[in-house]
């Protein structure tokens, strides 16, 4: 009977849901012989009616659920706490409405240093990701030529001696592929009439197997197989050959440069503007190398090279054996090393000393950075101080939760809500904010920046600014407020701790460090720039244009001059081999009397024609100019940092010999910057060959529109093949100083947001002295005090606070500051009056923050605040 | 016995479970209560008297073994624990005292 039993019981089972929700809900210690009693009741009952038995334990699983049987469900209440948490939120809200003024000081002030740091992060997160797209992005790395010199000095060059690509490719197994990578240039294309200039390079073969390009259409293998090959963008592509380029591109024929026809045998897709590299082309190199005799030579550095190791080879061994790869070659004549960079780092590590990679743009990037941080931190600083300050308001409700029984930690939470609320709103409104200023930030940055919240990385940051927005500005309301004594809340009366009194005022000092830093940072760099752009530089570039003599310029260059003098407008023109303001044409192979044969000079060598010293506005020291009645073809002028390191005594008539061609040298000019103001001004010898010269310089006079018209017509005239172009040197020598004028307009705005912020959080602190202190300036009213007196009574403590953050800030600023211009050759020196300057600015906006509060307070009718105790 | 006053139920079940003495678990202190008393016992309202008894110390309980029929869970038994014999006593004695207390008269009827 028994076993019977059993196996027809099993066929009877009770309701599997009410038996998980009986589990579910009891407590377990009870949990095992109830299930067993309403088990055995069940089975027992089921052999009369199933039905019955399922309806009965269902009714009695439903009776369990009372007090005594149904476990404790404390702990978990404790983590949930979905009631006080809408307490929290509903009582953080109306307080955000009673009290408008403060939650807009706060909200505006995370609003808008949230945003800027938010639209910093993007930039400095495009800055960090520059190159690193590519693939290989982590194995690849660019060739440095050390050049060792007689000096001490290294000059660092990324012209390689281009046989070196074959010895990496041959010699050196743990090398992949190896890139020539020419300097960017701009050629004429030509389909028909079609014509205009485009920005390439000349490349190996394997610069695709190096770099990721994604080529669009063309055989990666072969595309580059030919020297008349041409592989283009896609803009390009549809530029010529319109919207089904797919079609029509490959096979078609460009005329470059009105020289040489080149077939279409690729398209690769626009490069991105996160490739340091720039380029609507590319052509073989061996297309270059073949029509330039000096490239090929070990003594010459005519090419970029770019390698990518093989997966899982170490760099160092490398490293090591290529280090003399030059010197091996040319019998150590000049004593060149190689230095390898990764090629991801060369945009950020740009500034090489010494032979070694040391900064650069990076510097800006920690910059920002920094700036990024300070800007968040001193709004949080203003909830923090706003939040302690507007205590006294909070104290009654804080009383009342105590008495009811909040606790400390409960308390803490309240405010911690409160703070990650306003963060969040912060964040949002600062993400349209940042939405709204993105354009024009990209307009000054010359970036393309963008918000994409769908990005993991770009919404965990933000979420994760807020977290840390939240956690900076409650932490320390929601871990002072609850401390006070539950009579003394109730009471209203609050005392502040001595340390809470002096934490309010550290974070204005702290705030208002900050802002002075920005401000003389802001003006350091201003007074920099001014300098540099306006500086005298030996060379006079204001109305001076330059004209590249392409195609058939070059060839009737002398026609052309004489053609441009006959336009009233131009005053001078000459000729020379590039912009003597960024100049990079040098050579070792200068020698003169008394020159030691081992010693290793770097000097430059600029080609000139005729009128050169009146055209460019340089001055001759000594000696006389390139004239035509003399044969001038050995002939040399030197600057006086040559003179200087030839240490001739009288230098006009003395001997020199460049490219072994024996001269005398007949002038000395005056030194002008040929490379960035960072650097030393660097030694010049000018040559004598009107033959020899590509660029055209143009000085105008009067009116520079009409001279630009008759200038155009007459070279479109004389080059018809060729679309007109020209640049003023001026603004050439500002576009090399972009990133640090880049630098100075953001410092200006980011030293004005700052300053902002801090205001606000002054006069929300003001308000609140105002406010502890209203039954005082009643009384003192009564008695008489006059209204400047009270507004002096109530600022004295601020300005205070601000002079003991001038002194801190100054010495900080000064370092810095100081450190920032010794990077420049030419630099400004560093102004006590700048530091004044900021100083009062700094102060000037204070003070009037803080007194127009007071002015408010001390105007009340004392009636108003003295009626009630 | 203030702060350990039985309630009726309470006293049934004591009672009940004395009465299985070896036997007393849920369902048959819930059967036993059912035919003495005739009335319907919740498997709930037991348990909870059940609960709040041992927690008052006037009952003890332990695991029996497991069997088969009850889906393989084990029956609590319960047993009336000396300080719950000592309750009991004192609510009947309470009872008692109070019937020796009523005059005889109060129950007679005959002249009402």
């Amino acid at each position: 009977m028994g076993t019977s039993m059993v196996s027809r019981n099993q066929h009877f089972k009770p309701p599997g849901f009410a038996l998980r929700f009986l589990r579910f809900f009891c407590n377990p210690e009870l949990l095992e012989d109830v299930e067993g009693d309403l088990v055995e009741l069940f089975e027992e009952r089921s052999r009369s009616s199933k039905v019955k038995a399922n309806v009965r334990f269902l009714v009695d699983v439903l009776l369990l659920l009372r007090p005594g049987i149904i476990k404790n469900f404390e702990i978990n209440t404790q983590l949930i706490h979905t009631g006080m948490l809408r307490n929290f939120i509903l009582i953080a809200w109306r307080n955000a409405l009673k009290h408008k003024g403060y939650t807009f000081i706060n909200l505006f002030g995370l609003v808008i240093g949230l945003a800027a740091s938010i639209t910093i992060m993007l930039w400095v997160e495009d800055e960090l990701a520059m190159d690193s797209f590519h693939e290989k992005e982590a194995r690849t790395y660019q060739v440095w030529r050390n050049m060792y010199q007689t000096s001490g000095e290294i000059v660092t060059t990324p012209g390689i001696p281009q046989p070196l690509e074959f010895v990496l490719e041959e010699e050196y197994p743990e090398i992949e592929d190896v890139t020539l990578i020419s300097w960017q240039m701009e050629k004429v294309f030509q389909i028909g009439d079609n014509s205009s200039y485009e920005i390439g390079r000349y490349v190996s073969p394997e610069f695709f197997q190096v770099f990721s390009y994604p080529i669009l259409l063309g055989d990666q293998n072969s595309m580059m197989s030919d020297i008349s090959n041409v592989v283009i963008s896609k803009r390009t592509a549809e530029k010529y050959f319109g919207t089904n380029w797919r079609q029509k591109a490959l096979g078609q024929t460009i005329r470059i440069e009105d020289r040489k026809d080149f077939m279409v045998s690729g398209v690769f897709e626009n490069v991105p503007k996160r490739s340091s590299l720039q380029f609507d082309w590319v052509i073989p190199a061996e297309e270059y190398i073949s029509r330039n005799d000096w490239v090929p030579s070990w003594y010459n550095g005519g090419f970029g090279i770019v390698f990518s190791l093989k997966d899982n080879k170490d760099l160092l061994q490398v490293t090591e054996r290529l280090e003399q790869e030059i010197n091996k070659h040319t019998n150590y004549e000049n004593d060149e090393r190689i230095m390898l960079q990764k090629f991801s780092e060369t945009h950020l590590y740009s500034k090489i000393e010494n032979g070694q990679p040391s900064g650069g743009r990076i510097e800006y990037v920690r910059i920002l950075i920094v700036i990024a941080i300070f800007l968040v931190v001193i709004a949080c600083v203003n909830f923090m101080s706003l939040a302690t300050a507007r205590a006294g308001r909070r104290l009654k409700e804080i009383g009342v939760r105590k008495v009811m029984g909040a606790r400390k930690v409960s308390l803490g939470q309240q405010f911690y809500i409160e703070a990650f609320m306003l963060s969040g709103v912060a964040v949002l409104f600062s993400l349209a904010v940042v939405w709204l200023f993105l354009p024009y930030f990209n307009e000054l940055t010359g970036k393309s920046l963008s918000l994409n919240v769908s990005n993991i990385q770009v919404l965990g940051t933000i979420i994760l600014l807020t977290l840390i927005t939240g956690m900076m500005a409650g932490s320390y309301p929601a871990l002072l407020l609850p401390s006070f004594k539950i009579i003394q809340s109730i009471k209203g009366t609050l005392k502040h701790s001595p340390g809470a009194i002096l934490m309010r005022r550290g974070l204005v000092v702290f705030q208002f460090s900050i802002s002075l830093l920005l401000i003389i940072g802001t003006l350091v760099v201003n007074n920099q720039m001014n300098y540099v752009l306006n500086k005298n530089l030996g060379l006079d570039k204001e109305n001076l244009l330059y004209v590249s003599l392409d195609g058939a310029l070059f060839e009737k260059s002398k026609t052309y001059k004489e053609e441009l003098l006959k336009i009233p407008e131009v005053k001078n023109v000459t000729t020379t081999t590039g912009n003597p303001l960024d100049y990079g044409r040098s050579t070792s192979g200068a020698s003169w009397d008394g020159k030691n044969p081992n010693d290793v000079v770097e000097i430059n060598v600029l080609t000139a024609g005729d009128d050169l010293i009146e055209t460019l506005g340089i001055e001759l020291l000594q000696g006389r100019a390139f004239s035509k009645e003399f044969n001038d073809s050995t002939s040399y002028l030197i600057n006086e940092v040559a003179a200087r390191i030839m240490g001739y005594e009288n230098p006009v008539g003395g001997n020199l010999n460049v490219w072994g061609q024996k001269g005398k040298i007949i002038g000395v000019i005056n030194d002008f910057p040929m490379a960035s103001l960072y650097e030393p001004i660097e030694p010049l010898i000018v040559r004598y060959d009107p033959a020899n010269t590509f660029v055209a310089f143009i000085r105008t006079q009067g009116n520079t529109y009409e001279a630009l018209k008759s200038i155009e017509e007459l070279t479109a005239q004389i080059n018809p093949a060729h679309p007109f172009r020209y640049k003023f040197l001026d603004e050439q020598y500002e576009a090399n100083y972009k990133s640090e004028m880049t630098l100075n307009s953001l410092t200006r705005i980011f030293a004005g947001i700052s300053i902002v912020i801090s205001c606000l959080g002054l006069l929300g602190l003001a308000s609140y002295t105002a406010s502890q202190r209203s039954k005082e300036i009643g009384i003192r009213k009564v008695h008489g005090a006059s209204m400047l007196h009270l507004i002096y009574l109530l600022s004295k403590e601020y300005g205070r606070l601000m002079i003991v953050a001038f002194v801190l800030a100054v010495p900080i600023g000064y370092y810095y500051m100081n450190q920032w211009l010794m990077d420049f050759e030419f630099r400004t020196e560093l102004n006590w009056f700048l530091f004044v300057i900021a100083g009062i600015v700094a102060f000037v906006v204070g003070a009037l923050t803080v007194s127009l509060r007071s002015y408010q307070a001390a105007t009340v009718n004392p009636v108003d605040v003295l009626k009630d105790e | 016995m203030s702060k350990n006053s039985i309630g009726e139920f309470e006293e049934i079940v004591m009672l009940t479970v004395a009465v299985l003495y070896n036997d007393a678990y849920g369902i048959t202190i819930k059967k036993e209560i059912e035919e003495r008393l005739k009335r319907k016992v919740s498997v709930g309202a037991m348990r909870t008297a059940l609960n709040r008894l041992e927690k008052k110390g006037f009952l003890s309980s332990e695991f029996g073994e497991a069997t088969a029929v009850r889906g393989g869970k084990r029956k609590r038994y319960f047993k009336v624990t000396p300080y719950g014999k000592t309750a009991l006593e004192s609510v009947m004695e309470t009872r008692k005292q109070l019937w020796d207390s009523i005059p005889d008269v109060a129950f007679d009827f005959k002249f009402s």
